[in-house]
C-alpha cells in the first residue's frame, strides 16, 4: 500500500490530467493507482471527477468551450477504463447506484451533451445503456423494459425534437409508473420537464448525477 | 409598397412604408401544409410542395417573402450522406443526416454535387416560387455557414477536437466547405433568389471560442460574403454578443441574431447604420405561449433596435395562427416607425 503523499500526488496526476486534457498523463497515474494499490474509487471520484469538476468551472467562466470539454472528457475516459474494472461493491457502499438509459430523441442527432451526461453517470458508478442519438420514441420504453432500469434520461438539442419527450414520458409511465424520468438539453427548461411529466431536470451535467441520485433515493424509499 | 419592393429597399436601406414581415430561414407552417392536404415529411422532395406550401404559409399571413428549402441536409444528401426523412414519425421532425464522415480525409466532394440528391427539388421548388409570385413576393435562399456544413459533414466531436488536436487539418477542411458554400449560394443567386442567407448557426460562442470564431470562422466567411452578390445576410444563433462585432467585418449587409442576442448592446456597438434582424424565439412566441403575450415580444425586439424582426430559427411549423397573426399586426403596426438603419417613406 502507498503513501498518504504518493496518493495525493497521482490524484493531483489524474484532477491535472483530465483539466488539461492530457491524456497520457492520465494513463500513467490510473495505471499507477491499479499497479501501487491505491483505490480506484478514490481516484475515480478525487481525481478525475474532481477534474472535471474543474472544466465544468472553467466552462461556466467561458475560458473552456466545448472542444476542450471533449477533449478533457477523452482524458477522463482514458482513466476510467483503467480504473473502473478495480472498483469494488463496497466501494460504492451507501451510495445508491442504479441503471439508466440514456439517448437522445428521434429527429436529433446532436449528442454531445447526452454523452457528457452519460460520462457523469459512469463516473458516478451507474450501469449505463446508451442508446446512442436519433432514437425512435419506442425504443426508450423497449430498453427500460429490458434492463429494468431506474432511470430513463432523454436529451434534445433542439427545441423541434423537444416535443417527443412528453409521448416518451407517458408511454414508459403508462408501462411502468415508477420509472425516473430526466429530461436535459439546450431547449429545456424547469417548466417543460414538468409540464411532460417528468421527474427530473437538469440544467448541467453536475446537476444530472445529483437529481439522479436523489430520484433513484426517493424510489428506493417508495418501495 | 409591394412585399418583394419592400425588401429590396430594406437591404439597400432607402426609406420603406414600414416594417418587412419575413425571415431568412423556414417559415413554412402547419395551416399550409393542412391546406394542401399533405405530410410535413412530403414536403421536402418535392419542388411543387416545397414551392406551394412556402408561398401558401406566406399567403396565409401575409409575409413578404418565401424562402426555401426547410431542411440542412439537401447538400450533404447530394454528397452522399443520405437523408432521414421520418416518413413513418409521427408529428413533425426535420429530416437529418443519418451518417456523417468520421475523418477529415474521408470526405470526398463529386464536382456535380448540384444535380445529385434533392438540389434539383429546391432549384425547380425555386424558379416554381419566382414564377408564380409574379415579382411580388421576395423569395429567399440559405446555405450553411462553412464552420456549419462542416458539422453536418463530419462527425461534430471529431471537428470540434480537431481544431485543438489537428488544426492544420481542419483549416484546410474548412477552406474546401467555403468553396461548397460559395458554390450552392451563387447557384441559388443565379437562380434568382432574392436575399440569401448564410447560416453559421453551429459557432456560436455556447460551442467555439471568440478567439477560434476569429481565426477558423471569420475568414471563411469573409471569403464566402466577398463572393457574393447583395442582399446578403449572415445569420447566427446561440450565443453571438462577444462575437457580434467580429461577425459585423465579415462582408455581409445585414446580420441576424436569435434570442439569446442583447440587441440593444449589439446596437450600441455597431451603430445606427448597421441593419440588425432578429431576435424572437419562434418555438416560445409561436407555439407555447397565448396570443395576447406575442405583442410584447415583438415590440421589445423593435425596442431593442431591431431593423426588421426575424425569427432566431425557422418557425416551428405548428405554430398557432393566432399568434403568428398578433406578430405580423404588431411588426406591420410597431414597425410603421423608422428603425435605426431604414427610414420610412
Amino acid at each position: 500500500m502507498g503513501t498518504e503523499e504518493r496518493r495525493q500526488e497521482l490524484l493531483k496526476a489524474l484532477k491535472e490530467g483530465v483539466v488539461e486534457y492530457e491524456e497520457d498523463q492520465v494513463e500513467e497515474a490510473a495505471k499507477a493507482v491499479v499497479e501501487e494499490g491505491f483505490n480506484a474509487y478514490d481516484a475515480v471520484m478525487n481525481g478525475l471527477a474532481a477534474g472535471m469538476e474543474v472544466v465544468g468551472d472553467l466552462y461556466d467562466k467561458q475560458e473552456y468551450f466545448v472542444p476542450e470539454l471533449l477533449m478533457c472528457a477523452d482524458a477522463l475516459y482514458v482513466g476510467l477504463d483503467i480504473l473502473k474494472p478495480h472498483i469494488s461493491l463496497e466501494d460504492l457502499g451507501d451510495k445508491p447506484k442504479g441503471q439508466v438509459v440514456i439517448g437522445t430523441i428521434q429527429g436529433d442527432v446532436h449528442d454531445i451533451g447526452k454523452n457528457i451526461i452519460k460520462m457523469m453517470f459512469d463516473v458516478a458508478g451507474f450501469t449505463v445503456h446508451d442508446l446512442g442519438r436519433d432514437v425512435p420514441l419506442e425504443k426508450f420504453v423497449e430498453e427500460q423494459l429490458r434492463t429494468d432500469s431506474e432511470i430513463v434520461a432523454l436529451s434534445a438539442m433542439m427545441t423541434t425534437t423537444m416535443m417527443g419527450m412528453k409521448k416518451v414520458v407517458e408511454m414508459i409511465k403508462e408501462k411502468n409508473p415508477n420509472v425516473a424520468i430526466m429530461l436535459g438539453g439546450a431547449p429545456v427548461t424547469k417548466e417543460t420537464a414538468d409540464l411532460f411529466g417528468a421527474d427530473g431536470y437538469a440544467e448541467s451535467a453536475g446537476n444530472a448525477v445529483q437529481e439522479a441520485i436523489k430520484m433513484i433515493t426517493r424510489l428506493r424509499e417508495m418501495q | 409598397m409591394q412585399p418583394k419592393e419592400r425588401v429590396e429597399r430594406f437591404f439597400k436601406k432607402e426609406p420603406v412604408d414600414t416594417m418587412p414581415c419575413f425571415s431568412g430561414m423556414g417559415t413554412v407552417t402547419v395551416q399550409a401544409i393542412d391546406k394542401m392536404r399533405i405530410r410535413f415529411a412530403q414536403v421536402h422532395s418535392s419542388p411543387e410542395y416545397l414551392a406551394a406550401s412556402a408561398l401558401t404559409s406566406a399567403e396565409i399571413y401575409g409575409f413578404d417573402g418565401a424562402v426555401v428549402p426547410y431542411d440542412m441536409c439537401t447538400v450533404p444528401e447530394a454528397l452522399g450522406r443520405g437523408v432521414s426523412l421520418y416518413e413513418d414519425a409521427e408529428g413533425i421532425l426535420y429530416p437529418t443526416v443519418p451518417s456523417k464522415w468520421e475523418a477529415l480525409e474521408e470526405v470526398e466532394i463529386p464536382s456535380d454535387f448540384l444535380k445529385k440528391g434533392r438540389m434539383p427539388v429546391v432549384d425547380e421548388a425555386i424558379s416554381i416560387m419566382k414564377s408564380r409570385s409574379n415579382g411580388n413576393l421576395a423569395v429567399g435562399g440559405w446555405v450553411l455557414g462553412p464552420f456549419t456544413m462542416a458539422g453536418q459533414l463530419i462527425e461534430l466531436a471529431v471537428l470540434l477536437k480537431g481544431i485543438k488536436k489537428n488544426k492544420e487539418g481542419v483549416e484546410s477542411f474548412l477552406s474546401d466547405m467555403t468553396d461548397l458554400v460559395i458554390e450552392v449560394a451563387r447557384h441559388y443567386q443565379e437562380l434568382g433568389v432574392d436575399y440569401m442567407t448564410i447560416r453559421e448557426m453551429g459557432s456560436g460562442t455556447d460551442i467555439i471560442s471568440p478567439r477560434m470564431w476569429k481565426t477558423l470562422v471569420q475568414p471563411n466567411l469573409e471569403k464566402v460574403f466577398s463572393s457574393l452578390k447583395s442582399p446578403k445576410i449572415l445569420h447566427i444563433c446561440g450565443s453571438t454578443d462577444l462575437i457580434i462585432e467580429m461577425m459585423n467585418e465579415c462582408g455581409a449587409d445585414a446580420l441576424s441574431v436569435d434570442q439569446k442576442n442583447n440587441v440593444a448592446e449589439s446596437r450600441k456597438k455597431l451603430g445606427d447604420d448597421v441593419l440588425i434582424l432578429g431576435n424572437f424565439d419562434p418555438f416560445g412566441t409561436l407555439v407555447q405561449i397565448d396570443a395576447s403575450e406575442v405583442e410584447p415580444v415583438i415590440k421589445k425586439c423593435i425596442d431593442d433596435g431591431v431593423d426588421a424582426v426575424w425569427p432566431g430559427c425557422d418557425l416551428w411549423p405548428d405554430v398557432k395562427k393566432e399568434n403568428v397573426e398578433a406578430c405580423v399586426r404588431t411588426i406591420r403596426e410597431y414597425g410603421i416607425k423608422a428603425s435605426p438603419a431604414v427610414g420610412r417613406v
